[in-house]
């Protein structure tokens, strides 16, 4: 018994290594992720990164970027009115990342056409969160979120979030 | 010796290949990253809102329940007290879907307060149905005294005379979906819709559509 065990003991690890090999190479990603691609009736989409290498246990910062759809505004993190909705980032409890801090960018003045005098502050086009994660140790799928409200000149939709999707490989 | 030299062909092929494979994986993420940057970088794409069920293409398009009777519904006011749209029968009638967090509906506010009150002897009235809410459970209290107390502070500073409702999201897939923020429901003295209108456009085209309510 001992004797067979030893004769088939390296097939069993080639066998081994082998199923190990085809792990490896079923998670090489071979057409773009479909979940990922531009789902154009967002009105607002996260662009990158989507990866992220951080020393685990240590505040670091990092650039978080975003697009809003053409002809659209959503307001700032410091709208100018007490109803509207301000944009802000959040990271769910128990993601194994932790948002510090967000660095929200300055927003522009924008007037209705139908109110020219009434400011808002708004984000329009590309603009960026400047974010401090700190992670815990391991590789976390973090499903961030960003809570705006979008409007265009005449009309605005009802609040919405955005999913900020990010693969956090903590060392 | 040749069993020997064959196991370790195969550990070898399979070692190679796991190093191949965790190489692969790398670059492929590495060219991800790098396409969308570059796609970020570039001038502005033609990313444009393809479709809000319409909502969002324009103000003049034709709603579906233009001459129509307008969708009997009942809901409750700031007070708790329940109005239905029935009770306003023999009146012509603006119904205003609005949001605290919706800027252009604050910037029409001033105007339907002064045509209500220039109208309402002719037999006019408008309901203000508030849409705020349509993330909220039926059960989350808290959220819904929340949205209320809002609701209320707004109609307090805008000086709104006319009945305001809540829980106007119960009755959007009665009216088109509502996708869109403020959308307003002109109703004849027959209760029969003659013309709706979403997003801000003007005073006097309000007015214009009230009269044509009123049919003056």
């Amino acid at each position: 018994m001992q004797t067979v065990f030893s004769m088939r003991k390296p097939y069993a690890i080639a066998a081994i290594l082998c199923l190990a090999a085809v792990q490896g190479i079923a998670q090489i990603p071979l057409l773009d992720n479909p979940a990922r691609s531009i789902d154009k009736a967002e009105p607002v989409q996260y662009l990158y990164p989507e990866q992220l290498t951080l020393q685990s246990g240590q505040s670091t910062p990092v650039t978080l970027h975003f697009r809003i759809a053409q002809g659209l505004h959503i307001n700032s993190h410091t709208p100018k009115d007490q109803f509207l909705i301000p944009t802000s980032l959040t990271i769910p409890a128990g993601s194994g990342v932790k948002l510090d801090a967000a660095d929200y960018p300055a927003g522009v003045d924008y007037a209705l056409p139908a109110a020219p005098k009434t400011k808002l502050n708004v984000y329009t086009g590309d603009f960026a969160i400047q974010a401090r994660l700190t992670a815990a140790p391991g590789d976390h799928l973090v499903q961030a979120k960003l809570h705006y409200q979008a409007c265009d000149e005449t009309q605005c939709m009802p609040p919405r979030t955005a999913n900020v999707a990010m693969d956090v490989i903590a060392k | 010796m040749k069993r020997n030299t064959l196991v370790l062909g195969i550990t070898l092929f399979v070692l190679a290949s796991l190093g191949w494979a965790g190489w692969a994986n790398w670059e492929y993420r590495q060219q991800a990253a790098a396409r969308r940057m570059a796609m970020a970088k570039m001038d502005q794409p033609q990313l444009m809102v393809a479709s809000m069920s319409g909502a969002m293409s324009g103000m003049d398009m034709p709603s579906p329940l233009i001459n129509k009777p307008a969708p009997s519904f009942s809901l409750q006011d700031l007070s708790g007290k329940e109005v239905s749209l029935s009770s306003y029968k023999g009146k012509a009638l603006l119904i205003n879907f609005w949001a605290t967090w919706c800027g252009p509906c604050k910037l029409e506010t001033p105007w339907l307060v002064e045509l209500r009150n220039q109208y309402a002897p002719k037999g006019f009235e408008i309901l203000g149905i508030s849409a705020e809410g349509d993330d909220l459970a039926k059960n989350d209290t808290a959220g819904w005294a929340k949205d209320k107390a809002a609701i209320a502070r707004f109609v307090q500073q805008e000086h709104m005379p006319y009945p305001v409702l809540i829980n106007g999201d119960s009755i959007s897939q009665a009216y088109g979906g509502l996708d869109a923020m403020p959308t307003s429901f002109f109703v004849d003295r027959k209760g029969v819709i003659v013309a709706t209108q979403t997003g801000i456009s003007s005073e006097a085209d309000m007015a214009a559509k009230i009269q044509k309510a009123l049919n003056d």
